[in-house]
């Protein structure tokens, strides 16, 4: 009956799996250093995931020309070759403008934060490569002085939070993963101290926590408390959607849409450093 | 040439999940390509090949989300090893046999990853729509793998993927 013992089969699976699971352990706190066979991993995509970002940005640019293209043809026929030429003209130069806006919104709001904030602008070169984690990858890395458990925000409010960090790229748990917390606020009253957590879809959080008399309503904005030592106080997290009672009776939760918009975020500012006065 | 490509393809797969296919999502769900290739070597190499490319496949994985390092080696690794187990009855020059194997490995493979989620996340929200999401990632791994199966078995019959000796 215990034949299977003898097996040396038998043996390999069971002391994988079990050395497998000792390290799924190990692996599941926050660590602030990843192992050198992670870093050979992640760096080892980084340059592929920048080419291939690159490459979608180009399409992007492509398909937006073709397809303002499209719509310009049809339009007076006499000047069909002028216009043509203008438009195509006018279509770079539309999507340069929407490049320097966005860049100089990415400016002004750095700028204006500057006082508070030591900021570091990076690009979102690969997202999670499953369902299971809200995860992001960004193209700055420990050689631009990032380091694990920095904070990160774009000018709509809070990104999340760096995990780690490899040579040129680092990852970063968005607020809507299923593992994160944030201690959170209400803007205007400053009553209600909360829990902000993630739900593991895009753009959905959760306020838990929050006392059953307290008077939170439909539409007031969240913000970091700053209770934490990870997030400043005051960013913007998102804004009240819907509250409802919990079964105990003794805590209400609410559902909270996020600031940011996370299908559309390409570019993210990761807090460096604050002020916490 | 065969162990490279075999190496390259997950390493592919889990490139192009990162970033080309976060712009085509169905319902804001991503194919595991990589759970695609662990099924169709199982089913054309048996258990234990399978399960030890599925481990391997699953650390890959693992290494690069760097977050409970082995959920994915032992439930791919475990998939591959049913899905291994099932192989010897079936005909596998039939499409249906890939795609069949496919949806059942995929449901396998996220039933393992709610348990293995479940016994060992401090905190992690459970609710229906992870679920939801498996069923749509269900349906976004037997999209690919309809036309994945049809070159990766001519290919381990007869191109790169064929095994030496083999005719």
């Amino acid at each position: 009956m215990f034949d299977f013992l003898r097996k040396k089969s038998f043996w390999t699976i069971l002391i994988t799996a079990l050395l497998l699971l000792v390290v799924m352990e190990l692996s599941s706190s926050n660590r602030q250093e990843i192992t050198i066979l992670e870093r050979f991993v992640r760096d080892s995509y980084t340059p592929l995931q920048k080419g291939i970002d690159k490459l979608q940005a180009l399409n992007d640019r492509i398909n937006l020309i073709i397809a303002q293209k499209k719509n310009m043809e049809g339009q007076i026929a006499e000047l069909k070759m002028q216009n043509n030429q203008l438009s195509m003209e006018n279509q770079q130069l539309r999507e340069n403008k929407s490049e320097v806006e966005r860049l100089r919104g990415l400016l002004t709001y750095k700028q204006s934060q500057e006082h508070q904030y030591d900021l570091e602008a990076a690009r979102i070169i690969a997202r999670s490569p499953n369902n299971w984690y809200k995860i992001i990858t960004i193209d700055k890395g420990s050689e631009n002085g990032i380091t694990g458990g920095m904070p990160v925000i774009n000018p709509d409010g809070l990104v999340g939070r760096v995990v780690s960090v490899s040579t040129n790229s680092a990852q970063i748990w968005l607020i809507t993963d299923r593992e994160m917390a944030v201690g959170a606020i209400l803007q205007e009253t400053r009553e209600t101290r909360g829990i902000v957590e993630g739900m593991g879809e895009n753009g959905a959080l959760r306020m838990i926590n929050i006392p059953y008399y307290s008077q939170v309503k439909v539409g007031e904005h969240v913000v970091t408390s700053g209770l934490s030592e990870t997030y400043p106080p005051g960013i913007h997290i998102g804004s009240i959607q819907e509250v409802k009672k919990e079964s105990n009776g003794l805590v209400l939760s609410a559902t909270v849409s996020s600031a940011v918009d996370f299908n559309r975020l390409e570019e993210v500012l990761i807090i460096k450093k604050y002020n916490n006065e | 040439m065969r162990f490279l490509l075999l190496a390259l393809l997950p390493f592919l797969a889990l490139l192009l999940q990162s970033t080309i296919f976060r712009a085509i999502t169905i319902f804001g769900a991503i194919p595991d390509m990589v759970l695609v290739l662990v099924i169709f070597y199982a089913l054309l190499n048996g258990e234990r090949k399978g399960t030890v490319y599925g481990v391997i496949c699953g650390l890959l994985e693992d290494l690069y989300i760097g977050r409970f390092i082995g959920i994915n080696s032992i439930s791919k690794g475990i998939t591959a090893y049913i899905v291994g187990r099932l192989q010897g009855n079936v005909f596998k020059e039939n499409l249906f046999v890939g795609v069949i194997g496919v949806i059942a490995g995929t449901a396998l493979n996220s039933v393992l990853l709610l348990i293995l989620s479940l016994t060992s996340f401090e905190v992690f929200n459970l609710d229906i729509s992870i679920i939801i999401e498996m069923i749509y990632q269900g349906i976004y791994n037997t999209l690919i793998a309809i036309p994945m199966y049809v070159w990766y078995y001519s290919s381990s019959s007869r191109g790169l993927l064929r095994e030496a000796g083999e005719r």
